[in-house]
């Protein structure tokens, strides 16, 4: 009887219940089964956002499906108690793959014009190799975006984030010259995207946007308030970003969690042009052991995308 | 009165009274200008920034170059006709006027140029309501309102005994509300020596004021740009460089005024050559500055190794090559040579300098706004050639126009209401050869 | 021979949901819609059994349109214990807005073999729009006990894992690799992975460099993953081994640049400044009203 317990014969059922799916067969077995599935209001409307399940599939949820709480301008101001976010930008395993920019277009309803996450092409040296640098907005602890903004428009909470309030900004676009990496972006029109957020309007979900004022990367908080990572984390087949509480020690991309203090340690993980000042809350791990060469990072590329990189030194090297 | 006649109110009064053809054909002609422009601000307004050449990088245009520009040219009042009284020139007299004038029109326009690049104008208030002091855009408010102000009441100080004289002369063929508004403004200022008192201690605190004021305004307005990390705008000598461009500019602007205004209104006996020398001198000293704070600061960062300063010395050099020797060289050699020359030292060449030097200022303050931003430290990588390449639209150029006519219309309707040399003082020179006569 | 009999009532069990997706169903009749044109469903089943004799079964049901997954809200799926023919619903439960449907059941009086082994069924019906889908989970209960103790002044978590026999009595299970974790805010950190003798214990020093909440407080998961016996197995424990958390709380809003409020420096320097550029403008304009005032006088003196 104990060698039963322990002598279990490998079988096909493992691989069977490890999908665990059987598809297509109707068992009509108890009649207790009331099938009382009605297809809910939230129907699909056509917009959806990607979401990385914790088996590591994509999905892409319908928008009306995927509801999330906005807070309002006032309580945006206030952070989310007891946290302090920090980001690791992987650099090692990026290829320009872009999901992350489309996704957090898709989330904040932005045109394809402007990106809150915008990836570079650089080569710091000349000799240096090139790769792939994804940049989000850095919600530094030094903002100088914030020292000049005139009417306190674009604030920084406690819990790290650095966010816009485009019903109070006036548009001067001082913030946007302060901030040295050249994050902010302005709106110099009226989008038609912007009409398609009909919910009421929040810092924290940078949505609907407004035609003369400046907008950024704002880390998802009301994604981070369901649980959720922001829509690039959860967006990279990569994994390459990682997104965490820096003061619990931990970040995680979805699918690998890490102590932050292990992975910087480990993978010498730095912060871009530190010698500004500004203290950056985005780390990198520099490309060591790259999983790509560089120029998988043109597959499939746009034209007017790929265009962008022709005057970098790479791009003039291989006369793209 | 039989001095009356000889006053010289006299030969300013046509000015005042009546406006020839050629006159209303100048007003007309500003006025279609500032039409087109209030047109291209519409399409501003309706169709978005987008109409303009500004984009994500170089978020600072045309637009800004002019704010910097025309509160430049206000300083030919704030400094020059403030310095000058203090020290009691005798050639200041018939120039200070004009001086004034320039200050206040160009302080009007300077900053709406700044509500032009503002996104929403309909927010605007909240500088005022929601103000950061910490904010370097809140100085300047406070800074350029507390100018405004200044200069107003200097300006007021300085009109005040010529609306009494105004008042006074009867042969004035004046619509009647012209007069009673004269009467008003004149306080009711009769030359007493209790009156005359007051009045000189108020213009001479306010000739200090107005001195310290405009450095202080200037240099606010430099710390704009200097206190950003923008790897050109970050120098530490932006603040003095502005002060000095900035007079250097209105001192520019004041010989073409007194050049046009002898022109228009014959007066060539009071707008002598000597006064021409002499703020071509005030011209050729600033320039001599001017330089040497431009040489001083391209230099400092063409020597150093840094590489956005390499960067933004290479695109000064190889896009912006003929503005830059236009701006830098010929903006600062000019002067030097034919004010210093006496044989080039005649009022045209001066006036002729004058010229090329607000030209060449305007373009320095371009060269300073637009390089910068062309040049960050994350490289722009984008396929639109104007986010990466900044060109002014018709839009702004149109609006450019516009305010440059706008500061000659203010001008031309103000000096039909004051006479543009200050005319109590002539009266009282006159007063006192006759008596030495 | 049990294996036998296993892969035969799968056979069948197969064949009947199969040959039973071609019987035409009471009602569907009716349908006018083409039952081709339903959307495929999808389910998945997630199975935990907990250290408090407890199993939580997660169920995500998902849809797939034109290439594309959705996932389904407010689905009636429902939950199975069986082994063999004996069976048992579980309940019933609707999903949430993304499609999952979480049900958490006692260990009581549910169907095993004789292996112990239950097996889970989560299950959709057909419906007007969408097709019906099933999963399975079938595994043997078993738990985790975390304890703690402290060596030589070194700490030491010490793991245990065992499972009820047919006697209902606990009998250790080795030979299995535990991990540990402690959870964060978007997911669990491995704090250190345990492999268990065959007495079914086991050991690691505890690393001392985990931050717990303020006081140092730690919530300690020790699981075993994707085990082919039993699943996914959680105990779980507190322990005061983390290292407090100190995260910014301001009692006094600092001044800074980038602050509400301005160093206080910035704002006495201005008020002095304005101060005194405008008490100058204060005294000119005095000054004129003197002047008006003074012709009044000399006028009303005349």
């Amino acid at each position: 009887m104990e060698e039963e317990l322990n002598n279990h014969p490998k079988s096909s059922r493992r691989q069977f219940l490890k999908k665990g799916l059987v598809a297509g067969a109707g068992v009509a077995v108890g009649s207790s089964l009331v099938s009382a599935y009605f297809d809910s209001s939230a129907s699909e409307t056509g917009e959806k956002v990607k979401v990385l399940t914790t088996d590591g599939e994509i999905m892409e949820v319908d928008k009306g499906q995927l509801k999330l709480p906005r807070v309002s301008i006032e309580e945006s101001h206030k952070g989310i108690l007891g946290r302090k976010f920090v980001m690791v930008i992987d650099l090692g395993k990026c290829k320009n793959a872009r999901k992350c920019v489309e996704a957090c277009q898709k989330g904040h309803h932005l045109p394809k014009s402007q990106e809150f996450m915008k990836v570079y092409l650089l080569q710091d040296a000349e000799k240096t190799s090139p790769y792939w640098f994804p940049k989000p907005c850095f919600h530094c602890d030094n903002p100088l975006c914030v020292s000049v903004c005139p009417v306190g428009a674009t604030y920084k909470r406690t819990d790290g984030i650095v966010l816009i309030d485009n019903q109070r900004c006036i548009g001067c676009k001082f913030c946007m010259t302060g901030c040295p990496y050249s994050t902010r972006v302005f709106a110099w029109k009226h989008y038609p995207e912007y009409d398609e957020d009909k919910e009421p309007y929040s810092p924290e979900a940078s949505s609907p946007g407004k035609e003369g004022t400046v907008s950024k990367c704002d880390f998802c908080p009301d994604l981070i308030r369901v649980g959720k990572l922001p829509y690039c984390a959860s967006a990279c087949p990569m994994g390459v970003i990682y997104f965490g509480d820096v003061d619990e020690d931990t970040v995680t991309n979805g699918t690998e969690t890490f102590q932050f203090s292990q992975l910087i340690r480990d993978r010498a993980g730095y912060r871009y042009l530190e010698v500004l000042g500004t203290r950056p809350c985005v780390y990198y791990l520099p490309p060591v052991d790259r999983q790509f060469p560089v120029d998988r990072g043109f597959n499939d590329l746009d034209e007017s995308i790929k265009n962008r990189y022709k005057s970098t030194p790479y791009g003039e090297k291989h006369k793209l | 009165m039989e001095n009356e006649q000889n006053s010289p109110i006299k030969e300013f009064a046509p000015q005042l009274e009546r406006t020839s053809i050629q006159g209303y054909a100048w007003i007309i002609f500003l006025l279609a200008v500032i039409g087109w422009g209030v047109y291209a601000f519409i399409q501003q307004v309706t169709r978005g920034h987008d109409v303009t050449g500004m984009r994500d990088n170089v978020v600072w245009g045309v637009y800004i170059v002019n704010f910097i520009f025309f509160m430049g040219v206000s300083y030919a009042g704030a400094l020059i006709s403030g310095t000058l009284h203090l020290f009691h020139t005798a050639w200041r007299k018939p120039i200070i006027r004009m001086a004034e004038f320039i200050t206040i029109i160009s302080l009007l326009i300077g900053p709406g140029y700044i509500l032009l690049c503002i996104g929403r104008l309909d927010k605007l208030y909240y500088l005022v309501l929601f103000g950061r002091i910490q904010s370097p855009i809140t100085w300047d408010v406070i800074a350029i309102s507390t100018d405004i102000f200044g200069c107003l009441i200097f300006l007021y100080l300085a009109l005040l005994r010529d609306l009494s004289t105004l008042r006074d002369y009867e042969n004035l063929q004046l619509p009647k509300w012209r007069k009673r508004v004269y009467k008003i403004l004149a306080l009711g200022y009769t030359g007493t020596p209790e009156q005359q008192m007051r009045l000189k201690r108020a213009t001479d605190i306010m000739a200090a004021m107005v001195i310290a004021i405009a450095i202080i305004v200037y240099s606010v307005l430099a710390w704009i740009f200097s206190v950003t990390l923008q790897p050109g705008w970050h120098s530490t000598i932006f603040g003095p460089y502005f002060v000095i461009a900035a007079v250097f500019s209105g001192s520019a602007v004041l010989i073409i005024a007194m050049w046009l205004f002898r022109k228009v209104y014959h007066l060539e006996k009071y707008i002598l050559k000597k006064h021409f020398v002499a703020v071509g001198v005030i011209m050729l000293v600033l320039a001599a500055f001017f330089g040497y704070f431009t040489f001083s600061d391209y230099l400092t960062k063409w020597y150093g190794s840094e590489k956005n300063d390499e960067l933004l010395i290479q695109l000064l050099f190889k896009k912006f090559y003929w503005p830059f020797i236009i701006s830098n060289y010929i903006g600062v050699l000019l002067p030097l040579i034919v004010v210093g020359i006496a044989k080039f030292r005649t009022i045209t060449n001066i006036t002729l300098t004058a010229v090329v030097v607000i030209i060449a200022l305007w373009l320095n303050r371009y060269l300073i706004v637009v390089p910068t931003l062309e040049s960050p430290y994350l490289p722009i990588q984008d396929s639109r050639p104007e986010w990466f390449d900044y060109g002014a639209t018709w839009v702004e150029w149109s609006l450019t126009a516009a305010g440059i006519a706008l500061f000659c219309l203010l001008f031309t309707l103000a000096s039909k209401f004051i006479p543009v040399v200050q005319v109590s003082e002539l009266q009282e020179e006159a007063k006192s050869e006759e008596v030495l006569v | 021979m049990i294996l036998m009999k296993r892969a035969i009532k799968i056979c069948l069990f197969l064949l009947v949901g199969g040959g039973a997706a071609f019987l035409p169903f009471p009602g569907q009749s009716q349908e006018k819609f083409d039952s081709s044109a339903k959307r495929e469903s999808k389910m998945t089943l997630d199975y935990l059994c907990t250290s408090n004799d407890t199993v939580v079964l997660t169920a995500n049901l998902s849809i797939k349109k034109e290439n594309e997954v959705f996932v389904l809200e407010n689905a009636a799926v429902v939950f199975f214990a069986s082994a063999g023919s004996n069976i048992k619903t579980l309940g019933k439960v609707i999903t949430n807005e993304e499609g999952i449907a979480v049900l958490t059941v006692p260990l009581i009086n549910l169907p095993a073999d004789k292996e112990g082994i239950i097996t889970y069924t989560a299950k959709f019906n057909e419906s007007e729009k969408y097709t019906a889908a099933e999963a399975f989970f079938a595994a043997k209960p078993a738990k985790i006990k975390l304890s703690f103790s402290i060596q030589d002044s070194l700490r030491y978590i010490k793991v245990d894992m065992s499972q009820k026999n047919s006697k209902s009595e606990e009998v250790a299970v080795g030979k299995e690799t535990v991990l540990l974790y402690v959870p964060r805010l978007f997911s669990l950190l491995k704090i250190g992975e345990i492999a268990l003798d065959e007495n079914g214990t086991g050991s690691l020093e505890f690393p001392n460099d985990i931050i717990g909440d303020t006081l140092g407080n730690l919530n300690i998961l020790a699981r075993i993953e994707e085990n082919e016996r039993f699943g996914f197995v959680q105990g779980q424990h507190q322990i005061n081994w983390g290292v407090p958390k100190q995260y910014y709380k301001a009692e006094v809003p600092s001044r800074e640049l980038w602050t509400p409020i301005a160093p206080l420096w910035m704002i006495i320097t201005l008020i002095i400044m304005l101060a005194g550029v405008w008490a100058h403008y204060v005294y000119a304009v005095y000054e004129l009203i003197m002047i008006k005032l003074h012709h009044k006088k000399d006028k009303s003196s005349f």
